[in-house]
């Protein structure tokens, strides 16, 4: 039974009880109802019962007043209400006698309306008689005979009456009856529906209850568990909540269904994560590696414990051609990788040459016995499987691997092989090229260092033998020059025996004329400015005497230099004549003292001369010159000296220098001279210069101390026509000490020839950096070079341009000294004119800033000059101008000087880049 | 020696080229005698130096040279200047020193003190040169630049800092092309055919001989140059060497090797990161 019939068939019955309980509820109130009725008619003829006796005793009263003769007013009034008595008791009768249809009733009102009609009669006769008057008659009409009829309608009425009363009760009886019945009925009635109703809803809350909580028990139960099942319910009704339990069982079913898929899906998808994974830690191992072998080691090494392979061995294919063959290269489960598997495979030997011309994988199974054995600290088993498989790249196959497992490689491990072996290719390739490449790029590293070296050694190669050629060269030359220079002394000693008489003559005549020439006007302007400036006729003014003073003054300076000029030139041609004497050397100091002690006084400077104790008495050397030079060296130690003192010592010289060696005085002894000042000092890159003809320590020294800058040099000259030199010391600030060394003998003959012979030796004592205590640089090295080093410069033609005439003169003064050819020009035009008409010109010095044409535009057209375009050329830049130095190398010189020049600097650079090799 | 350790085969069949016997025997005995280890130096490099030695001395095979190294200490004196190949100039690869210039002084500018070896500094040039350049960049008075050599006459040559006038002009030329600030004649004074630089040049410069072959590592270094010595030998040596001068440099220090060298197949190349990879410039980053 369906849900549904059950919950209709329920209502059903419990309404049908309803609809029954209703019907008799309404019967029942029916018959009460008609007992009801029954009642109330009985109750109205026993009311019309009274009625009737009610009115016969109203009629009896009124006949009865009637009788006892009632005044007039009354008789009428009795009269009708004795009628109308009658006539209310006579209607009752009739609506008893409709009313009432009982056989015993009817009989009874029957007889009632009789009597009621015979009264009436007798009352009509009463009526007659009373109108008569007859009274007796009356009296006794009425009292017997009407009273009689009265007497019996009261008793019928009554008799009615009870029946009526009997009837009521009758029906009362019967309604409490019914009433009973009824009550009785609907209370068995309301509880047989109830309890009926109960057992119903019982039952249906049973079946439908029962029903559900086996399935929500079956349906709390579900829960997919390993087993993958889920629980089913029994459907053994065919009720809803059997559909709701077939419909479950069916979802649990698919859900099932699903569940045994999706776990069929997980299981595959993990088995591709670690294939995937496996494969990628694999292929991550790869880069990094550059070796072969390296790769081979790990890789077996990694593969064997994944696949749970107990053996593994890689063999790597190398050779080429027909010799190619399978060489082990890594193998696994073995300290040594000589340990297991066979060393080496030609193509197609053994199951692993095979395997490289199938190129496919081989499993084998079923090994025997007697195979290799897997090994443990154990004992020792045969493997179950062995599997070969072939590394390719592009159909080549390039290694082998062969695993061998105790147990059998599941199909996964398998697909993992398959993947991993199917990339090695690619890597194994790459890395033969990388090697490939890193092979051909260490050759090419190595050819590169192999050829340095070798273009090393031929440089060095090449040096040395340029060393010996230039040696040898040296030699031959030396030699040639050696023979050379005897004929060329010869030819010119005779030559210069016969110029020099010549050239002397001529010299003499002409300073001589010269001289007298200048002389004697400046004589005579020197005799007028003297009387100007006497003022005897006292005419002129102060400024004017003044003036005349100055006249005469440069005048006799003009007239020492001519005097110096010409004793330089006497000097240096070798035409002054030494007169060795002997004296005593305390005439020297009395002359010193002589000559200088009052001017001392006059300039306030202490003056000291000092003789050594263990001086010679005499000495043996022209005394005239000698006091000229201590006469010119004074001088100038009071021309510099403001304050302080100046002393003028003489002793034995300390050292006997080298350069005497070859001396004609080598055993003399030396005395030094030496004159001491505290004036201003001579600046040490100056020392050398002052001793050149017009030169002096600074350019503004002659204005202010005057002078003609020849003392020192005709001072040296002299010096060395003694035999000796002169030294300077000097201090910039502090003072200078000039030293005098002469041999204290000088021998007649030897004085001309000394004149010339001596002139470069002597030069070259000159005071120099290297010498001076603070640069110890190689002394020993340097001393020998001297001689040769004017070599490098003399007769080289060198052209300056500059357009300041004052660095033109004193570049040239530098560069004449060492016998170089100067030219010059005061502009870039003029300098490429100059250097037109002189082809031969050595070396160029540029000056940048120059109008015209300047530095770097004259040399830009220089060097587009054929022939020119190799000439050394040296720029002189300013030191300011930074970018100068860029801008000359760009505009081609060949190296620059930063101006102010320093004269040592430039002539090392000209030397550099003179410097040719022989 | 390998060779010593063959069996001996009676029928007279030679396992070896002879010569290279020779050459072994010859350098592990001038090893075993004299110190000096060339046998790890470029096999090439020895044949051709041997066999200019020979010529020269007219000696017709490598025993009758080694005869007389082993007996005649004169011998092995020339031969010794046969092998050490002293070619050098001022600023040498201008390029090179101009690189230094641009790309390391900047570095060195932050340094409070800086310590140089140049490793085979030959007769000095370079080493002046350097000298030059840090003095220019205002960087020589915090700089010590030890220069060493395997080659003790060589070093003795160095200090005294003269250079052959016939190559001024050449390296005038390099001095311009290095990118120097001044002049160049400023830095030395002609004295007859040499050219004297100044001293205040060499005050900071420490000479001594070092063997890179046998000796150790002697400080820590700002600044390593080494060029065109590793040239002279093989792999083995070369990274043994090149191990000695990672040892030798601080963090961050630069390491300069020759045009023609490479830190590629050293072993180390990981170790350095470049500076100027033409100029083969690089710098220790670990």
């Amino acid at each position: 039974m369906t849900f549904k019939t059950k919950l209709y068939l329920g209502f059903g019955i419990l309404f049908g009880l309803f609809i029954i309980l209703q019907v008799i509820l309404t019967m029942m109130l029916d018959k009460l109802d008609e007992n009801m009725d029954g009642i109330s008619k009985n109750y109205q003829m026993v009311k019309l019962a009274n009625t009737i006796q009610e009115e016969l005793s109203i009629f009896s009263m009124d006949s009865r007043g009637l009788i006892a003769n009632p005044p007039e007013k009354f008789r009428s009034e009795l009269m009708n209400g004795k009628y109308n008595a009658l006539k209310r008791a006579n209607s009752a009768i009739e609506s008893l006698r409709k009313l009432d249809r009982e056989e015993k009733s009817q009989k009874l009102i029957k007889d009632l309306r009789m009597m009621n009609k015979t009264l009436t009669k007798m009352e009509k006769k009463s009526d007659e008689l009373f109108a008569t008057g007859d009274t007796e008659e009356l009296t006794k009409l009425y009292w017997y005979k009407s009273s009689k009829v009265r007497e019996q309608m009261t008793e019928k009425a009554d008799e009615l009456q009870n029946i009526q009363v009997k009837a009521v009760n009758n029906k009362i009886d019967q309604s409490k009856k019914t009433y009973n019945l009824a009550l009785k009925m609907v209370s068995i009635y309301i509880i047989a529906g109830l309890l009926a109703g109960l057992f119903i809803a019982v039952w249906i809350l049973r079946s439908i209850t029962f029903n559900l909580n086996k399935v929500t028990s079956v349906m709390s139960r579900v829960s997919l568990g390993e087993s993958g099942r889920l629980p089913r319910i029994k459907v053994n009704t065919k009720d809803e909540i059997g559909i709701i339990g077939e419909a479950f069982n069916k979802m649990a079913e698919s859900i099932e269904m699903q569940a045994m898929q999706e776990k069929k899906l997980k299981h595959s998808a993990e088995e591709q994560s670690w294939l995937k994974t496996k494969v990628s830690e694999v292929s991550n191992m790869y880069p990094g590696i550059d070796h072969l072998d390296t790769l081979a080691h790990r890789f077996i090494m990694k593969i064997a414990p994944m696949v749970e392979a107990s053996y593994g061995v890689f063999y790597i294919k190398e050779g080429s051609g027909d010799e190619q063959y399978l060489k082990k290269a890594a193998a696994y489960a073995s300290n040594k990788p000589h340990d297991i598997g066979i060393e080496k495979f030609r193509l197609g030997e053994g199951i692993i040459g095979q395997c490289a011309i199938d190129k496919k994988m081989l499993v084998l199974n079923d090994i025997p016995e007697n195979y290799m054995k897997v090994t443990t600290g154990l004992g020792m088993a045969s493997p179950k499987t062995i599997i070969v498989m072939p590394a390719e790249f592009e159909g080549e196959v390039l290694a082998v691997v062969e695993l061998a497992s105790l147990k059998q490689f599941t199909p996964l491990q398998k697909m993992l092989l398959e993947e991993v072996m199917g990339n090695i290719g690619i890597t194994i390739k790459s890395i033969l090229r990388q090697m490939q490449v890193e092979q051909l790029l260490q050759d090419s590293q190595a050819l590169t260092e192999e050829l340095q070296t070798q273009s090393e050694e031929l440089q060095m190669q090449h040096e040395e033998l340029r060393t010996v050629n230039e040696q040898l060269e040296e030699q031959f030359r030396q030699s040639e020059q050696k023979t050379k220079e005897l004929e060329e002394v010869r030819e010119i000693l005779e030559d210069k025996a016969k110029q020099l008489s010549l050239s002397s003559q001529y010299k003499s005549e002409f300073l001589a004329n010269m001289s007298h020439e200048l002389r004697t006007p400046l004589n005579s302007l020197l005799i007028l400015a003297q009387m100007l400036a006497d003022n005897p006729e006292k005419n002129l003014t102060e400024k004017q005497v003044e003036y005349a003073k100055t006249i005469l003054s440069s005048g006799n300076d003009l007239l020492h230099l001519i005097n110096d000029i010409l004793d330089l030139t006497k000097v240096q041609q070798g035409k002054i004549e030494v007169n060795p004497e002997a004296f005593e050397l305390t005439e020297i100091k009395a002359f010193a003292e002589r000559r200088f002690i009052h001017y001392a006084k006059k300039k306030g400077i202490r003056f000291y001369v000092e003789l050594a104790s263990d001086l010679p008495k005499v000495m043996y050397t022209d005394s005239q010159r000698l006091c000229q030079i201590l006469n010119n060296l004074l001088s100038n130690a009071f021309k510099f000296t403001e304050e302080g003192e100046i002393t003028l010592r003489i002793k034995r010289a300390d050292n006997q220098l080298s350069i005497r060696k070859d001396d004609d005085y080598a055993s003399s002894p030396l005395l030094a001279f030496s004159v001491n000042d505290t004036g201003i000092g001579i600046p040490k890159d100056k020392q050398r210069i002052i001793f050149e003809a017009f030169k002096q320590a600074d350019g503004t020294t002659s204005r202010k101390y005057g002078g003609t800058g020849l003392g020192l040099s005709i001072s040296l000259e002299i010096a060395r026509l003694l035999g000796g030199y002169i030294d300077v010391k000097s201090i910039e600030g502090k003072g200078s000490t000039f030293t005098l060394y002469l041999p204290d003998s000088i021998h007649d003959k030897a004085v001309t020839e000394l004149s010339i012979s001596k002139h470069e030796a002597a030069a070259t004592l000159l005071p120099d950096a290297s010498q001076s205590p603070e640069a110890p640089v190689q002394v020993d090295e340097i001393s020998h070079y001297p001689k040769e080093e004017k070599n490098l410069l003399k007769d080289k033609k060198i052209l300056i341009v500059d357009d300041d005439m004052r660095n033109i003169f004193a570049l040239t003064t530098v560069l004449e000294n060492y016998q170089v050819k100067v030219v010059f020009a005061e502009n870039g035009k003029g300098g490429i004119d100059v250097l037109k008409e002189h082809p031969d010109i050595d070396l160029i010095l540029m000056d940048i800033m120059m109008p015209e044409m300047d530095g770097f535009e004259a040399m830009r057209i220089i060097r587009q000059i054929p022939e020119c375009c190799n000439i050394p050329i040296i720029a002189l830049t300013a030191k300011a101008m930074k970018h100068d130095k860029q801008h000359c190398i760009e505009a081609g010189a060949s190296d620059y000087i930063s101006k102010p020049v320093n004269i040592e600097q430039l002539l090392s650079i000209i030397r550099v880049w003179l410097y040719q090799q022989k | 020696m390998e060779y010593l350790g063959n069996e001996y085969t009676s029928f007279l069949r030679p396992v070896d080229n002879l010569e290279n016997i020779e050459i072994a025997l010859l350098l592990e005995g001038i090893y075993r005698y004299y110190g000096f280890d060339f046998r790890n130096y470029s096999i090439q490099f020895i044949k051709r130096r041997i066999w200019h030695r020979m010529r020269t001395d007219n000696i017709e095979n490598i025993s009758g040279l080694q005869e007389r190294v082993f007996h005649d200490p004169k011998m092995m004196e020339k031969l010794l200047s046969d092998l050490s190949i002293n070619v050098t100039e001022m600023f040498r690869d201008p390029s090179f020193f101009s690189s230094f210039r641009t790309k390391v002084v900047p570095i060195l500018r932050d340094y409070p003190f800086i310590r140089i070896w140049h490793a085979g500094c030959s007769t000095g040039e370079e080493v002046y040169s350097m000298a030059i350049l840090l003095y220019e960049e205002g960087l020589y008075e915090k700089t010590r630049i030890y220069a060493t050599d395997i080659n003790g006459s060589v070093i003795k040559s160095a200090q005294k800092g003269l250079f052959p006038l016939n190559r001024m002009k050449k390296y005038t030329k390099n001095y311009l092309e290095a990118g120097g600030t001044r002049s160049f004649s400023e830095y030395y004074i002609v004295k007859h055919e040499h050219a004297s630089f100044h001293p205040f040049l060499a005050k900071n410069i420490a000479f001594a001989q070092h063997n890179l072959v046998s000796d150790q590592s002697f400080n820590e270094f700002h600044v390593i140059i080494c060029r065109n010595a590793l040239i002279y030998f093989n792999k083995l040596l070369q990274s043994r060497v090149h191990q000695l001068l990672y040892d030798s440099l601080s963090l961050s220090g630069i390491l300069g090797l020759g045009s023609k060298e490479s830190i590629q197949f050293s072993g180390i190349a990981n170790y350095y990161e470049e500076v100027d990879s033409v100029e083969k410039i690089y710098r220790k980053i670990k």
